[in-house]
């Protein structure tokens, strides 16, 4: 089955910048995979999102050196903070995952469907009437994801879609990714939190100042978690644990 | 109070043109008049439309804080600096056709600003779009419209945090010319970067849900329309026009 | 700078029609690190900025050591408090990072100690960049070093690790630490529990603009029930104290490793 999108030594620079935010970065992503993409602040883990999913340089301009071939149909992306991603335009919540649809100039009754499948499947078919401005940020959140996947893509790229979420929140953000991606999807998340990108991750990519220095299994190639740091501090040898669960298997008794 | 307020007034559930047309009307039609009588009578017409509107008071309230610097203004230049027949009031003596020209402009200022608040004030963003996008108006032009209505408040809560902020950090307001103008950088720079990269993020995310393409869009929940509305409308422009060639006759004659 | 003790006594607090804080009565002593936990909208926010006099009560007291708030301003305020906010970053403006981070205490007339703040916020390779090119994460750093160059007395926080990675929260994590044993007031509104276990020794909680409870850290990050009830997990370190039933109830990252130093740890399976 044919990668949804493949990148063979791109490299990517702003405009007007000296630093070069991706070099020669190769990578395959496939349908129902959930890749987590982790690295330092500035490593280039958003500038890959836009780029895999062809945003730059087309919207934000800049050079793409070497080959990039999307293949998926249609691609979508959620940024961390939730009111900059509504149309500002619309007063409940079924309309702003209408949205999309709406401008693709679908037929009304499969605009409806399209955004009640949305929504059900991010568990906020009981808000459809609410209006978004009175929403908390975990429900509003759910709403731009919802938003994101009314037009099917074949891609999601996520940057810190959690970062404005409180813990049960971003916890049940998080848990909506697997039936997504086992639906067929192709996700690309970028985050900090390596410990709740772990629980749900297929693999994960390390970059580091724009070069990708590790791609494989998330327990072996992400960073140690909290919980991994204490973990070798009390001795335990690698591949260090990722959550107090995996911690606590660790320990001979 | 600049900007819309929701409500349930004639104005609010006409079609969104009629609204439009209606304060359109108003406001070409006092650039027609050139008496000070007529003028008002418009300016009536306007405030009977803010009424109809249910946002008189905020709309008078308003147009008198905008339009009161300019008829001071137009008072000292045409009034009290105007040529003769003069007339004297006491110590003072006033310009009689000074006093009628500057009423008749402060009156078409004050009918300019009554229509437009009143419109601005019964036009959802949303109905707006919805309207113009049922009548095939190309989305691109529809949103950058309705979004800018819809960017102040945002920017005015930005503004209060940031004002806030700067607080915090020991800048003090008020006090000298001087210290206003260097307390413009820390409040007005952090505004306008914030919203810029704001609406960069914004930009990104409406693009892939295919704000930008070209297509024809599908109107969710176009406002309704009637004939007797459309013929209204018809009537406006129509009165408006007669208005504007009695003016070229008179002004010819 | 040492500390300055908080006294908040029966205050109440409207927003319009809605009570965002009942008759809430709190004491923190100087130098005493205090995190304040609650779901959203049960008036913790509100309480902080009460303390810097952006807002002001409807009835009760508001003091700052010896200063009545009440009669004070939000920039005098800031001589004896440093308040990060939650989207500090909103407030950067200055031409590069150092700029920035020197305003707050430029604004005060005191000398700022920028560089070292830089150094200890690992910003230092950012100094002379501008605040708009550094990436995200690091400017919600860029705005504590700056309101940490101020040298306050107090410290109050609104979810300063929202959005950072684990080693930038350590280093908010040793910079509050120092500060709390410099003597600094230390008060963060936040629930990231594994961040209040490294820095609090009190956790108080919020419930419908009440304080419904406070409680020793060790004792609350513990109780798994308590936290359920406000959506929130114990923390990582409380997690494993107990599962395994460490004595003592560790709560900091190093006290749970010295005491599972003597473990013997299997091969992972994998």
């Amino acid at each position: 089955m044919t990668p949804r999108v493949s990148l063979a030594g791109v490299t990517f620079t702003y405009p007007g910048a000296d630093r070069v935010a991706l070099r020669g970065v190769s990578l395959e992503i496939a349908a129902g995979e959930i890749v987590v993409v982790a690295g330092a602040a500035g490593a280039g883990a958003s500038t890959l999102l836009l780029v895999a999913t062809g945003l730059a340089p087309r919207l934000v301009g800049g050079t793409l050196a070497g080959s990039r071939t999307i293949e998926a149909r249609r691609c979508g992306i959620v940024f961390a903070r939730p009111w900059t991603q509504l149309t500002g335009l619309c007063s409940t919540v079924a309309d702003e995952v209408s949205f999309g649809p709406a401008c693709a100039g679908r037929p009304r009754a499969e605009v409806t469907e399209l955004a009640a499948r949305a929504m059900q499947q991010l568990g906020i078919a009981h808000l459809a009437l609410r209006d978004p401005a009175h929403l908390s940020g975990g429900e509003l959140q759910r709403v731009v994801v919802a938003a994101a996947l009314a037009l099917q893509p074949e891609l999601l790229a996520l940057d810190d879609p959690a970062a404005e979420l409180d813990p049960a929140a971003a916890d049940a953000l998080y848990r909506m990714l697997p039936p997504l991606a086992a639906a067929g999807l192709a996700i690309l998340l970028a985050t900090p939190d390596i410990e709740r990108a772990a629980r749900v991750a297929t693999r994960a990519l390390v970059l580091e100042e724009g070069a990708l220095v590790a791609d494989g299994p998330p327990a072996v190639v992400l960073p140690a978690t909290e919980v991994g740091v204490l973990a070798r501090a009390a001795g335990c040898p690698a591949p260090y644990p990722l959550d107090v669960p995996a911690l606590l298997a660790r320990i001979a008794r | 109070m600049i900007g819309y307020i929701a409500g349930r007034s004639p104005l609010h559930r006409a079609h969104p043109y009629t609204t439009l047309a209606l304060a359109g009307a108003v406001l070409f039609a006092a650039f027609a008049m050139t008496e000070p009588a007529t003028v008002w009578l418009l300016v009536l017409a306007g405030a009977a439309l803010a009424a109809t509107g249910g946002v008189l008071r905020s709309s008078v309230r308003t147009a008198l804080v905008l339009s009161l610097p300019i008829w001071a203004l137009l008072f000292v230049l045409y009034g009290l600096l105007g040529a003769a027949p003069r007339v004297a009031l006491g110590p003072v003596s006033f310009s009689a056709p000074g006093i009628a020209r500057a009423l008749v402009l402060g009156g078409r200022v004050t009918a300019i600003v009554l229509g437009f608040l009143t419109a601005l004030a019964t036009t959802s963003p949303h109905r707006l779009v919805e309207a113009m996008t049922a009548r095939g108006v190309p989305f691109g032009r529809t949103f950058l419209l309705a979004s800018t209505l819809t960017v102040l408040p945002r920017m005015r809560e930005r503004a209060a945090r940031i004002l806030e902020a700067q607080q915090c950090r020991g800048l003090r307001l008020g006090g000298s010319v001087l210290a206003r103008v260097r307390a413009l950088g820390p409040l007005a720079l952090p505004l306008i970067l914030g919203a810029l990269a704001e609406v960069d993020e914004q930009v990104l995310a409406l693009d892939v849900r295919g704000a930008a393409a070209g297509g024809p869009r599908t109107a969710l929940d176009p406002p309704p329309d009637s004939r007797p509305q459309r013929a209204l409308r018809w009537g406006l422009l129509l009165l408006v026009a007669a208005a504007y060639a009695w003016k070229f006759r008179r002004m010819r004659g | 700078m040492s500390g300055w003790d908080l006294r908040v006594e029966a205050v109440r607090y409207s927003y319009g029609d809605v009570e965002a804080l009942r008759d809430v009565s709190l004491t923190i002593r100087s130098g005493e690190p205090v995190a304040l936990i609650g779901k959203n909208g049960a008036g913790k926010t509100t309480l902080t900025r009460l303390l810097v006099a952006l807002i002001r009560p409807a009835a009760g007291r508001v003091a700052v050591g010896d200063w009545n708030v009440a009669s004070k301003r939000p920039d005098e305020m800031a001589r004896r408090v440093g308040y990060v906010f939650q989207h500090a970053d909103q407030q950067l403006f200055a031409r590069s990072v150092r700029e920035d981070v020197a305003f707050g205490p430029h604004r005060l007339g005191r000398r700022a100690a920028v560089s070292a703040v830089l150094e200890e916020l690992a910003l230092a390779p950012w100094a002379d960049v501008h605040p708009y090119d550094v990436p995200a994460p690091l400017r919600k750093l860029v705005a504590l070093a700056g309101v940490l160059a101020m040298d306050p007395g107090v410290l109050i926080l609104d979810e300063p690790t929202a959005g950072l990675d684990r080693s930038q929260r350590d280093l908010v994590v040793a910079a509050l630490r120092r500060r709390s044993a410099q003597g600094v007031t230390v008060l963060v509104v936040s629930h990231d529990l594994g961040f209040v276990a490294e820095i609090a020794d009190r956790v108080v909680v919020m419930e419908g603009g009440r304080i419904a409870a406070d409680r020793a850290a060790r004792e609350l990050l513990y109780d798994a029930d308590a936290l359920a009830t406000l959506g929130l997990r114990p923390p990582a370190t409380a997690e494993i104290g107990i599962a395994l039933r460490l004595p003592g109830a560790p709560l900091r990252s190093e006290e749970v490793a010295a005491t599972l130093r003597g473990v013997r740890w299997k091969q992972s399976a994998e």
